[in-house]
């Protein structure tokens, strides 16, 4: 089983200072997510879901604490390697989609490919399979004013899976949604937990939505709450 | 990945399209205008003469081209070691038809035996040559000037004299040719006719003398003695490089080199703001979309140089547009004549454009570009701008 643990978070504790105040954002935080796992991290704004999902992610470092993910110790990293073990291993969606408006739905995708060394046709040929798996084969030339929201972030999950990354990690994928479109999106991301056994950490503040995940975490004010804790009020 | 980066900076230059006009249309204007007085600088103090230049020297009145000097001095310069050859001239001015500048063009009376001796880039078929020589009112023109004014041999030519007191009725019998632009744009006839129309007072005096030395290391030398052979006299010389010579009447105008200079240093200062302006606010705009690349995968330098090729493109694309402007004013203004003959956009000019629009781009992101890739993905993604 050790070899099926992606994420291991020891004593993990992040503090920023805003203003004048010290704000502590986690407070040594344990947490261990196993390989295929779909897990939604719920809580009140500002109790740390981000924050927590930044540092397995390696956007942020920690104050203190550690943190392996896939079984690299990854505040080791540089920052170019950081990078480089980030486009191989993440995939990561945002609230509010992040497309490139310059770039067509395809270009945006072919992103993260930029950054291998496949061809041009390998890299065309990878997004059209990914825009095709979230179900945009037939808005790949359309740039992201041309979709709707829902489109959007499809597109944005395709980009976050077309490097094939194990773990994906979505930051309130359906926060701007309508409700259609945010069960399309949470239908996409079952399917690719379940069907190609993606490991999905999302953050979302709708019990709906943690509903999908096949496991259900909740913070408050920091703290990780134990594994099968209720609801916090 | 080279291609995949300039791809990228070609569509983000390419998506706020008005702004991105407008920048290029100021970067052009202004290169335009630094591609030009580059080109009048380099026509002023960096201009390649004929080779023959390097031998020749001009003598003029010490105090000033307006004094002129006794035709005796000839006989005396000539006996300077170095000296190979030597021809009086004397600037005429006069009106032809009337004073509008299209029919201005140099005017010189001059020995007919040996102008073309000294100026041995001149060059002349030996049979209207012959005519030249031998006949009084004879005068040669150059090529440029000939089709300018759509002289032809034979044809008579009345100059109305101003700065003397005759009009020269003149036939042109000689059609001149030089190897060095527009050095053809001029008119020279017999001394001796001038003279004859002269009163007595005002016969006898020369306007320079025109010297070809026999080495380019006897130059300096020659200058220093002719001088030296006048110190005491009522009309001292003053002997310098025929390029001096030429460069003395750019002085006469001040210190244009400076003057040229700062308002080069100013065009590119200007530039560089608003090129910087335009930049700070593109990438201002897009910090969020930074921090999405950096979250995807894209360190800070290839996010840089991102940003650095979009604004390079930017002011490249101005900076070509106005080299191309440049140039064709340079054209046009030789061509008319307007202003320096010797005016040209050259390579050089181009290249030292070009190059001032590549750093204008490089310098005007270098600050955006660094502070926007510093600031942590968290705050970049959380930006509002």
């Amino acid at each position: 089983m050790v070899n099926d643990l992606v994420v291991e978070a020891t004593d993990l504790h992040k503090e920023f200072q805003r203003d004048a105040f010290q704000v502590i954002a986690l407070q040594d935080v344990q947490l261990t997510i196993q390989r295929g796992e779909f897990v939604a991290f719920m809580g009140p704004s500002g109790s740390g879901k981000s924050t927590l999902l930044y540092l397995i992610a390696a956007i942020d470092r920690p104050t203190r604490g550690r943190v392996e993910v896939l079984g690299r110790d990854i505040l080791q990293l540089k920052e170019r390697a950081v990078a480089d073990w980030r486009n191989e291993n993440i995939g990561f969606i945002f609230q509010t989609f992040n497309l490139i408006p310059v770039l067509t739905a395809r270009e945006n995708v072919e992103l993260p490919l930029l950054l291998t060394h496949l061809s041009r046709q390998e890299r065309a040929e990878h997004a059209a399979t990914a825009l095709g798996l979230v179900g945009l084969s037939d808005r790949m030339d359309h740039y992201p004013r041309q979709l709707s929201g829902g489109q959007e972030q499809r597109v944005a999950i395709a980009r976050a899976i077309v490097s094939d990354p194990s773990i994906i990690l979505a930051d309130e994928p359906t926060g701007d949604l309508d409700a259609q479109s945010a069960q399309e999106i949470l239908t996409i991301l079952s399917r690719l937990n379940r069907d190609h056994g993606k490991t999905i950490l999302m953050v979302t503040h709708d019990p709906h939505a943690a509903r999908h995940a096949s496991k259900i975490r909740y913070l408050e004010k920091g703290q990780l709450l134990p594994e099968g804790s209720p609801q916090p009020e | 990945m080279f291609r995949d980066t300039l791809g990228l900076a070609l569509k983000n230059a390419l998506r706020n399209r008005r702004r991105t006009l407008l920048t290029v249309a100021s970067i052009s204007i202004s290169l335009f205008l630094l591609g030009v007085l580059l080109s009048v600088y380099q026509a002023f103090y960096h201009q390649e003469g004929p080779p023959e230049q390097a031998l020749r020297l001009v003598t003029r009145n010490r105090v000033s081209l307006t004094f002129s000097l006794p035709e005796y001095y000839e006989q005396q310069i000539r006996k300077v070691p170095g000296v190979r050859e030597l021809v009086p001239t004397s600037w005429f001015g006069g009106v032809y038809i009337d004073n509008r500048p299209e029919n201005f063009f140099p005017r010189f009376a001059t020995d007919p035996e040996r102008i073309f001796e000294v100026y041995k880039e001149f060059t002349v078929p030996p049979e209207q040559l012959q005519v030249f020589q031998s006949e009084r009112t004879a005068a040669a023109v150059g090529k440029t000037l000939a089709e300018r004014l759509s002289f032809k041999l034979g044809q008579r030519v009345t100059i109305k004299g101003d700065i003397y007191p005759m009009d020269l009725e003149l036939t042109i019998r000689a059609i001149f040719e030089s190897d060095v632009e527009n050095q053809d744009f001029a008119m020279y006839f017999h001394r001796k006719y001038l003279e004859e129309g002269l009163p007595q007072s005002r016969r006898g005096m020369v306007g320079t003398f025109g010297i070809l030395a026999d080495s380019a290391e006897a130059v300096p030398r020659i200058a220093k003695q002719i001088d030296d052979l006048y110190r005491n006299s009522e009309r001292q010389t003053k002997t310098e490089t025929e390029r001096a010579f030429q460069l003395s009447f750019v002085s006469m105008l001040g210190n244009v080199k400076v003057f040229l200079l700062s308002i080069c240093g100013a065009l590119v200062f200007t530039i560089l703001l608003v090129a910087a302006n335009t930049m700070g606010m593109s990438v201002r705009e897009r910090i969020t979309e930074i921090g999405v690349l950096r979250t995807l995968g894209f360190t800070s330098g290839r996010v840089l140089s991102m940003i650095v090729a979009e604004a390079v493109l930017i002011s490249l694309a101005g900076g070509l547009l106005g080299c191309g402007l440049a140039w064709g004013a340079s054209g046009f203004l030789r061509q008319s004549q307007l202003m320096l003959s010797g005016l040209s956009f050259s390579p050089p000019v181009f290249l030292i454009s070009l190059s001032i629009a590549l750093a204008i781009g490089i310098l005007s992101s270098l600050v955006p570009a660094l502070g926007a890739t510093r600031l942590p993905i968290t705050s970049a993604l959380r930006h509002t701008g």
